[in-house]
């Protein structure tokens, strides 16, 4: 790891590396200031350079006059970002980040995966993402690691998992009954799904039945488009992946 | 906020970042400069918990009680040089090794009830511990660290009202001589205050790492702490009463073991024990804290001893495993 052993040299380890954890971690009765400055100076940062670097991080997660303000007094949003802020502050080559959007409005999340996605492109931070929330992990990671129940499913990059799948879903404004029917009547195997139909991709023939099909019939056709595989799709191939404690764990390079 | 700021970043970062007056997109500096070893961290460590002991660096509510302490502890000496500078000439009536006994047992016992748990217990309640323990701080340095940082905190409370003491008496004797015998007294009343601290610091820490709640972490420390001076005191007297001193003016057995209950009290016969015999016309004797040791001297060194090493393994022990949330 970073060209250090991990069994000998955790010391070394441990200040290129920074963890935000899940929980909360955060004294109420001191300033983010002061809380960030003094784990700063933990990771091995000089007493200036500590001050320094508090200020900014804090900055680049978006507290500015509020950081010399108790945390008591923080929403969970500014909590989550003081808990990163903290974990950026010693300049690690490495951030572990434990469900860093748990807690926040819609608002916030965007927010915060907008600064976490920032943080691997511009600032060059490699980032490790623990989350549950898959659709999340679509949005800002490369690469991903499914684990289910301390099981491995599958470990690859998120392009490839959501690639395009040999299925095509047609949706019609009117007339789903009609359609699947007609649909059936060519020889094809529709399937409903939420607002449209699924049909199996044999070859571009396909196309052609589906689109003769709704011109025979008259239909309003809103949308016919290949669709993309779901990471989410890995947790339900099998029934029993459903249960347990599902995670994944993805990383921004 | 930081919406605002990554919108500024994408709109400003690839052209002109200080065009517009925008300042959000500061850019990353990464830290090239030397990072600190593993002594400066625990030293940093260490001035943090001594300044938490004094509320320093928290809020204005955590300041109250220590300087109020502290205050209490130096009241002694500033009556004391007051009393000298208006009767020249008077012996001092605060002594180096005793200083005001009940005063300083009351004092401590709030001072370790109250700020141990701010040392440690305010970590485990705020679930702090895997900041630090994600850092370069080992399972040793963190307790350690702890326990120096409350040391000082407590050599603080007990020793500089003893300087004072001492500043106080010399401003008002006259002559080398007594400057020197002076010197010569505050340096056992110094020794016998740092093993106080060394033994309350142990203690308490070791007690309030045993839970994360404030109210208990104060309990766990006050009510031991308390109750057995108290029950020490009362066997004492119990021992006195029921079985009259012993033969060639030597107390009782249960008189002399009492004191071994109370750290307080322990340290009295320890005291009482090293005093004996007293230098050959040199120090007075000095009534301190009313342990009686008789002729187990010996045994409250040892207690003393043992004490204070299982308390301190007992912290390290404990940092051994700790659970996250």
């Amino acid at each position: 790891m970073f060209g250090h052993d991990c069994l000998t040299d955790g010391f070394v380890i441990r200040t290129l590396t920074g963890y935000m954890p899940e929980h909360d971690c955060l004294p109420p009765d001191v300033t983010a200031t002061e809380l960030v400055t003094h784990l700063g100076r933990m990771s091995g940062l000089p007493a200036t350079a500590a001050r320094e670097r508090a200020a900014d991080s804090l900055r680049h997660v978006g507290l500015y006059e509020e950081r010399y303000r108790q945390i008591g007094t923080y929403s969970t949003g500014m909590k989550q970002r003081v808990k990163l802020a903290q974990a950026l502050v010693g300049d690690p080559r490495l951030l572990l980040l434990d469900e860093p959007t748990n807690g926040l409005d819609p608002a916030g999340r965007t927010a915060m995966l907008e600064l976490i996605a920032r943080i691997g492109s511009e600032f060059g931070i490699s980032i490790l993402v623990a989350s549950h929330l898959l659709g999340e992990i679509e949005q800002i990671c490369d690469q991903l690691v499914a684990i289910d129940a301390g099981r491995l499913l599958r470990s690859d990059s998120v392009r490839s998992m959501t690639q395009a799948s040999s299925v095509l879903v047609v949706e019609v404004d009117e007339g789903l009954e009609l359609l699947q029917a007609e649909l059936a009547s060519r020889g094809l195997t529709p399937l409903p799904y939420q607002r449209g139909l699924l049909v199996q991709l044999a070859s571009d023939a396909t196309y052609d039945a589906v689109r003769d099909a709704v011109a025979d019939l008259g239909l309003p056709l809103s949308r016919m488009e290949q669709r993309r595989h779901r990471i989410e799709e890995l947790f339900r191939a099998d029934p029993a992946a459903q249960v347990g404690q599902t995670t994944g764990a993805a990383s921004v390079s | 906020m930081s919406a605002d700021a990554s919108a500024a970043t994408g709109r400003l970062a690839p052209s002109a970042p200080e065009s517009g007056g925008v300042i959000h997109n500061i850019g990353y500096r990464r830290y090239d400069a030397a990072r600190l070893g593993r002594a400066a961290i625990v030293r940093a460590l260490i001035w943090h918990s001594f300044r938490a002991a004094f509320g320093i660096g928290r809020g204005a509510k955590a300041k109250v009680f220590p300087i109020l302490l502290f205050v209490l502890m130096c009241l002694p000496a500033a009556v004391n040089a007051i009393g000298l500078a208006l009767n020249p000439g008077s012996s001092p009536a605060v002594t180096y090794d005793s200083y005001t006994p009940q005063l300083r047992v009351v004092a401590m016992l709030i001072f370790v009830a109250l700020e141990a748990p701010n040392m440690v217990s305010y970590d485990l309640r705020n679930h702090t511990l895997p900041l630090y323990f994600s850092r370069p701080i080992s399972r040793l340095d963190y307790p350690v660290a702890k326990l120096v940082a409350f040391l000082l905190a407590c050599l603080v409370m007990i020793e500089i009202p003893l300087v004072l003491l001492y500043l106080g008496i010399v401003t008002q004797v006259h002559g080398a001589s007594q400057v020197w015998q002076q010197t010569l007294q505050l340096g056992p009343g110094l020794l016998y205050g740092a093993a106080w601290a060394v033994l309350l610091a142990s203690i308490g820490l070791l007690l309030a790492s045993t839970t994360g709640k404030r109210v208990f972490a104060i309990c766990a420390i006050g009510i031991p702490l308390f109750f057995s001076y108290i029950l020490a005191n009362v066997l004492a007297h119990i021992g006195e009463q029921a079985f009259g001193p012993a033969g060639f003016g030597q107390p009782s057995a249960l008189t002399s073991l009492a004191g071994l209950i109370s750290p307080f009290t322990l340290l009295g016969g320890v005291l009482r024990w090293l005093e004996k015999p007293p230098a050959a016309g040199g120090l007075p004797v000095r009534e301190v804290m009313q342990t009686t040791v008789g002729n187990y001297g010996p045994v409250y060194g040892a207690v003393f001893l043992i004490l204070t090493v299982a308390a301190i393994v007992g912290l390290i022990v404990r940092y051994r495993k700790v659970g996250v949330a």
